[in-house]
């Protein structure tokens, strides 16, 4: 059996589930021909095969303000899965029915620098399903309070324009979107801004603030509170084993995947299991849960270091 | 969203620009925004293998510019359904819908493809890959003035890490003409007042042009020896730091 996470070319006997022609073969070529049985032997001995334990995520990091044009954003790396998320704000007539509350648009994309999948004429079939993934996730955590969002009420107030970026898609997709969102959000820095007698509203810098004097309309509000923060963590099931953060190359071929959200409270925001060959029973459900409250900690470290980070800026 | 949102800085921003076309037109001389002379290119960060699904990819910042491109290929095309001799290069460049100040689209830029697709055109060997197509994508992450030689110099430093065989690296750079003044390099309020433009793409080891683009109104009598010249000394030295660029990324994988 050849050292996990090494390329080596070394000869595989064929084994239960391989024909008799891959008596002889390279390890590359395994892994393309027969990827089940690939796995299947490395999850025998409980890794994977870049060295990883099955319940161990990989290296993620968070980085803020990569985006100078935008108010806030964040870039967010999961192994090789690239995540780039911005918020603009713009100026709306609130609706009617909630006159005192501001919105929030979300928008995933996936250029085709992301994927091979992905060209310019056929966009990715996972990129509206995220899209809307994470608008529920957001609204329905209640991590920001849209009531924080109101400039005038009745007249005037915020909506905030987030877009996702996927630079790099390998697994784990809608974990780092959401961790880039959560993080630009906590980044987002409200510009200062008055009103004109028309009752348009416009940003005002600091030095015109103290020549004019201009009544500004948010002058104490500029961050936004964020409630609680919701953490995602996907995991894939094959048979009785449970890989957590899966790379693309996992998820394509153990096509079960299922993905908990849970808050910094620990309440559970959302569970999503989309179909999939395998069935995953109550103990299963459980048992993705506690992983997601192991790798919640974790995370929760990883944005305060990068908050603390930026602050000292 | 049905109802039509605006933007706050919208009407700051356009009093700020009438106030400087005001103040450049009439002064002969001034200091550049950031610093620099005229004749000054901003420092370049260039980094190869930003993304690792690709066959070859390259990120690169010019002040606030900041583009990301990605080769794919040379990999089968359904358009590419006749046999020919010769491969086919296909380029897309997306703007982010953050790229510039006022909130965007998001979608494909269709001129600044045809752009890049016309640049880098005579520097690929397109008889290495027949019947195959090799795909170049271009995302323009900030937009911070001089966008389309940049994108350019990204892609074909993306090009050579993808090991894609060309007859030389593709460098460019573009300068701006504002009164009697050349620019080069400009950054975004630059070119909002700037009068004429000219982007230039050459390879410059073998000192040929792959693609001129002449826009504007230009005061100056000889536009060939100034700006031209100007323009293939700083591609030769671009070239130079993109040449040390994929040095040290060959370097790192040994």
């Amino acid at each position: 059996m050849t050292q996990s996470g090494q390329m080596e070319t070394t000869t595989i006997g064929g084994g239960e589930g391989a024909t008799g022609m891959a008596a002889q073969m390279e390890v590359e070529a395994f892994r393309r021909l027969f990827p089940l049985p690939f796995y299947d032997r490395h999850l025998s001995k409980s890794v994977r095969p870049d060295a990883r334990t099955l319940d161990s995520a990989r290296e993620t990091t968070i980085s803020l303000g990569p985006v100078a044009s935008a108010d806030g954003s964040a870039l967010v790396k999961i192994g090789e899965t690239t995540m780039l998320a911005a918020i603009k704000l713009e100026v709306m007539t609130p609706s009617t029915e909630s006159p005192d509350e501001g919105s929030i648009a979300v928008e995933f994309y996936m250029p085709p620098i992301c994927s091979p999948m992905v060209r310019p004429g056929r966009p990715a079939e996972v990129a509206p399903v995220i899209s809307q993934q994470l608008s529920d996730v957001i609204m329905s955590s209640r991590m920001v309070n849209l009531k924080e969002l109101c400039l005038i009420s009745g007249k005037a107030s915020w909506i905030a324009y987030l877009d996702v970026y996927c630079l790099n898609a390998d697994g784990s997709l809608f974990d780092a979107a959401l961790l880039s969102a959560v993080a630009a959000f906590t980044h987002l820095q409200i510009p200062l801004v008055s009103v004109n007698e028309e009752g348009r509203v416009f940003t005002v810098s600091g030095e015109q603030q103290e020549k004019t004097k201009l009544e500004l309309v948010n002058k104490e509000k500029r961050k936004l509170s964020i409630g609680n923060t919701p953490f995602p963590v996907t995991c894939v099931i094959h048979k009785e084993h449970i890989l957590v953060d899966p790379t693309a190359e996992e998820e394509a071929v153990m096509e079960t995947s299922i993905t908990i959200v849970l808050d910094t409270l620990g309440n559970l925001v959302s569970i999503y299991k989309p179909g999939g060959v395998g069935l995953a029973s109550t103990a299963t459900i459980k048992e993705c849960i506690s992983r997601t409250k192991r790798r919640m900690q974790d995370l929760k470290i990883i944005l305060e270091e990068a908050v603390s980070v930026m602050e000292v800026d | 969203m049905a109802a039509s949102t605006y933007s706050p800085s919208q009407g700051t921003e356009r009093r700020q620009r009438q106030q400087q076309m005001r103040r450049l037109s009439i002064q002969s001389d001034w200091d550049r925004s950031d610093g620099r002379s005229f004749i000054q290119c901003r420092p370049a960060f260039l980094r190869t293998g930003a993304a690792n699904a690709a066959s070859g990819s390259a990120y690169a910042e010019f002040g606030t510019t900041k583009v990301i491109v990605s080769v794919f290929g040379p990999r089968e095309s359904k358009k590419a359904m006749m046999y020919s001799d010769n491969g086919r290069l296909n380029c897309n460049v997306t703007f982010t819908t953050f790229a510039t100040s006022l909130r965007g689209q998001g979608s494909d830029n269709k001129e600044y493809s045809a752009m890049l697709h016309k640049a880098l055109e005579g520097a690929v060997i397109l008889e290495t890959f027949p019947k195959t197509t090799v795909d170049v994508f271009a995302l323009v992450l900030e937009s911070g003035g001089s966008d389309l030689p940049v994108i350019i110099s990204c892609a074909s430093l993306a090009l050579a890490d993808a090991g894609i065989m060309m007859y030389d690296l593709v460098s460019s750079v573009s300068v701006s003409c504002i009164g009697k003044n050349i620019l080069i390099d400009p950054t975004n309020e630059e070119e909002v007042c700037q009068d004429g433009s000219l982007v230039l793409a050459c390879m410059p080891a073998r000192n040929e042009v792959t693609q001129l683009t002449l826009t504007g109104e230009w005061s100056l009598p000889k536009i060939n020896e100034q700006a031209m010249e100007l323009c293939m000394d700083a591609c030769l030295k671009l070239a130079g730091i993109m040449r040390s660029c994929l040095k040290e990324s060959a370097n790192l994988s040994n």
